[in-house]
């Protein structure tokens, strides 16, 4: 096991009398030994070239990556020493799945005992123990992408790389596998690095989630510090299901301190939040912008109550371990999220609250978080 | 009487038997989820409705009109589908008009209606665009558009939030009760995301096996299913199920798991000693780091977040495998797990089922 570190690595792809495409641009990162982590974005953003640069399927176009003290940039993908399961799975058709799974432990020492062993425990755990004995055509999709995983997780290498390796699985085994997964990789110390696009997947498994968009890294964090502290409107707009509510609101200043005034989508003016709470740093992080993207997570939005703002009901929708309203402030639809079930009839009117310490706020240009609650975002930043 | 009535509907390909006597009873106004796997008939059952495709047996009744032997053209009925399928050489605006042209409707009264819907689903920016300028939630609100226009009796939607992103389906989702409500339509809508189907249903119908297996308000399909399959599939992460077998005890038949004892409720006295499931909801299983009444020790060995609640799995002294769910905040005690825990079960809320025919062992009524 070691860790991993890329410096400044961007991924070029040219080509002839075309543009070239920059898929990958400056990426830093240093992953620790033992840690998960997981790049996590839509199609085209850069993830899986990035994952292939450090297996050694593509050159690496500029920068350095190390694994340990090792430079891989020059080093071939069997010289590094890394483990990796395929998105297609990239199964031998005319071997079991047994045979699949156990014939990279035979370069590796060993046993031939030891390896059946190591084989059945993995097969055990990802559900395929029954099934050995098949071969990959006659399986499903879903049964191929685990024997894939058992593979890859199966070998004693210096780092795992997973591409998208739990996409296909049935939606009724995903959480106890995605469980006993992380549970083995933190059980063997296994330092991975996995690609999804899924964010369930990513917040489940990892320990820190780097995501990306257009080819640059835009945060890499613990799940918990995506969710809250976004370092910009992508990553809050892209983390959480249902996503951030996002508004664009107006700065006005008067006497008693900052007032931010939310515009209805079609134009018009919705609500508006006091902000005469607020300190100087979150003043001084706020500046002299006129107008701002303010972002509220759906679960801290506090319906009923005495909160200051009026709603109407325009959804309420039990899902069996949560209840998510739909709910229209002056002409603004906002989603907000409860643990249990709410007692609100649709077209009944709530109070509620957006307390200041949850709120976001964003450049209106940029996108730049300003800051989180009431702390500027550039706390610690330096 | 109820103004949809699928009464007993049988349809084969060939083969394939997709739908078997298939009932279901849809009242005037109403919104049903049509739940099930892909192949269980869902969008078959659809066309039967729209009278695209023709039953082999059974009757369809709309406002106690049997439709079986009239043409598409001639039931009232719209439809929307995953893939929109938009005319792509026509605006929107064509688009949306197409069931209203060739009914002798004037151009004026045309246009007002197109452009009335078209607010409602906030595309009237976009009428004068084509198909391709469009994105995959206006295309969308586009094919809704042209489903609502003519403000059918029935309408059907398959599946139409599919292909559209996570955002936009959220928001689809919130604004679609409101919208059906306006038009009054009476609505079958397809999905295979059990959490669209609670959303958006008055009642859910799960589909499964050519026929009905439950049709049911959310609250009821998820808290009293009929069956350990339909329990299975409502719930994500999905529900804790293991097989056991009641044995006789002083205090009463209970269980031995999780290295306690159970209780079984009395009226499942009829299956000690035969084999049961006993399914938990993770949400129905309390973690704490201290112990107490009723709880037993178990190893924590993963920390999953998922979205707004965050997964925990443990496992037993005698190896068994549970995963609760607790709430984010909860969550963050725990670390990143590998460690000794407390578990839980809200006994009442404990399901039971028969483990050789996968029925539900429900309260008596």
């Amino acid at each position: 096991m070691a860790t991993l570190t890329l410096e400044r690595v961007s991924k070029i792809y040219r080509q002839r009398r075309r543009q070239a495409v920059h898929a990958v641009i400056d990426v830093s990162m240093a992953i620790q030994d033992g840690e998960i982590v997981g790049l996590l974005g839509s199609s085209g953003c850069g993830k899986t070239s990035t994952l292939r640069m450090i297996a050694g399927f593509e050159e690496i176009s500029q920068g350095v990556i190390r694994l340990g003290s090792r430079v891989l940039n020059q080093l071939r993908p069997a010289e590094r020493n890394v483990a990796m399961a395929f998105e297609g799975y990239a199964l031998y058709p005319p071997l079991t799945l047994r045979d699949n799974i156990g014939f990279s432990l035979l370069r590796d020492k060993g046993t031939k005992a030891k390896a059946e062993t190591k084989v059945r425990q993995i097969a055990e755990l990802l559900e395929i123990a029954d099934i050995l004995d098949r071969y990959p055509p006659t399986i499903s999709g879903g049964q191929q992408q685990r024997t894939s995983l058992a593979r890859a997780l199966v070998r004693s290498a210096d780092l795992f790389l997973l591409d998208e390796p739990m996409s296909q699985l049935e939606p009724q085994l995903r959480a106890i596998l995605r469980a006993r997964i992380k549970d083995y990789l933190i059980e063997h110390r296994m330092t991975t690095v996995f690609v999804t696009h899924d964010q369930t997947e990513a917040l489940a498994l990892a320990d820190r989630i780097a995501v990306m968009e257009a080819g640059v890294l835009q945060q890499l964090a613990t799940p918990h510090e995506l969710r809250d502290r976004p370092a910009n409107l992508f990553v809050a707009s892209f983390i959480g299901e249902p996503p951030m509510n996002i508004v664009a609101v107006r700065v006005e200043r008067g006497p008693d301190g900052l007032r931010l005034t939310a515009e209805k989508p079609g134009g018009g003016d919705a609500f508006a939040i006091d902000l005469a709470g607020a300190g100087l740093e979150l003043l001084a992080a706020i500046g002299d912008r006129q107008r701002l993207q303010l972002g509220i997570r759906p679960h801290l939005i506090e319906v009923g109550g005495a909160g200051p703002l009026k709603a109407s009901v325009v959804s309420n929708q039990w899902l069996g371990d949560q209840t998510h309203l739909g709910i229209d402030i002056d002409g603004c639809l906002l989603v907000a999220v409860a643990d249990g079930a709410i007692a609100a009839p649709l077209d009944s009117e709530v109070r509620v609250a957006l307390p200041l310490r949850s709120l976001h706020l964003f450049d209106a240009d940029s996108g730049a978080a300003l800051s989180h609650g009431l702390e500027p975002a550039l706390r610690g930043a330096a | 009487m109820s103004f949809l009535v699928i009464d007993g509907v049988s349809r084969r390909f060939g083969k394939l038997e997709v739908l078997r006597d298939a009932a279901l009873s849809v009242e005037r106004g109403e919104t049903i989820a049509i739940f099930g796997p892909s192949g269980a008939g869902k969008t078959v059952l659809l066309r039967l409705i729209a009278g695209i495709v023709a039953a082999d047996a059974g009757d369809i009744r709309i406002a106690g009109e049997s439709v079986v032997g009239l043409g598409p053209e001639a039931r009232d009925v719209g439809m929307a589908f995953q893939n929109f399928a938009l005319y792509p050489h026509w605006p929107a605006f064509e688009n949306i008009a197409s069931p209203l042209r060739g009914r002798g409707m004037v151009e004026a009264d045309i246009k007002q209606k197109v452009q009335q819907v078209a607010e409602l689903l906030r595309i009237a920016h976009v009428l004068h665009h084509l198909p391709k300028q469009l994105s995959n939630g206006q295309k969308q609100r586009t094919a809704l558009a042209r489903s609502l226009v003519r403000g059918p009796q029935v309408l059907l939607l398959d599946d139409p939030l599919r292909n559209v992103d996570a955002k936009l389906r959220y928001e689809m989702r919130l604004e679609l009760p409101r919208l059906l409500r306006q038009f009054e339509s009476t609505v079958l809508y397809v999905t295979q995301d059990y959490k669209e189907a609670m959303a958006l249903g008055d009642r859910v119908g799960v589909l499964q096996g050519r026929c009905f297996q439950q049709v049911d308000r959310p609250a009821a399909i998820y808290n009293d299913p009929r069956t350990v399959e339909i329990a299975r599939q409502f719930g994500d992460p999905a529900i804790n199920l293991y097989p056991c077998r009641p044995v006789p005890g002083a205090s009463g038949a209970g269980v031995e798991i999780f290295g306690v004892r159970v209780a079984v409720p009395d009226r499942l006295a009829a299956m000690v000693d035969r084999p049961c499931l006993l399914g938990i909801r993770p949400e129905d299983v309390r973690v704490e780091l201290t112990a107490g009444p009723g709880a037993f020790p178990v190893e924590l060995d993963a920390v999953t977040p998922l979205n707004v609640r965050t997964a925990l799995f443990l496992r037993s002294p005698d190896r068994q495998e549970i995963l609760a769910t607790c709430s984010e905040s909860e969550g963050t005690r725990f670390g990143r797990g590998h460690r000794p825990v407390f578990a839980r079960l809200d006994a009442g809320k404990i399901l039971w089922f028969d483990q050789a025919t996968g029925e539900r062992l429900r309260p008596a009524a």
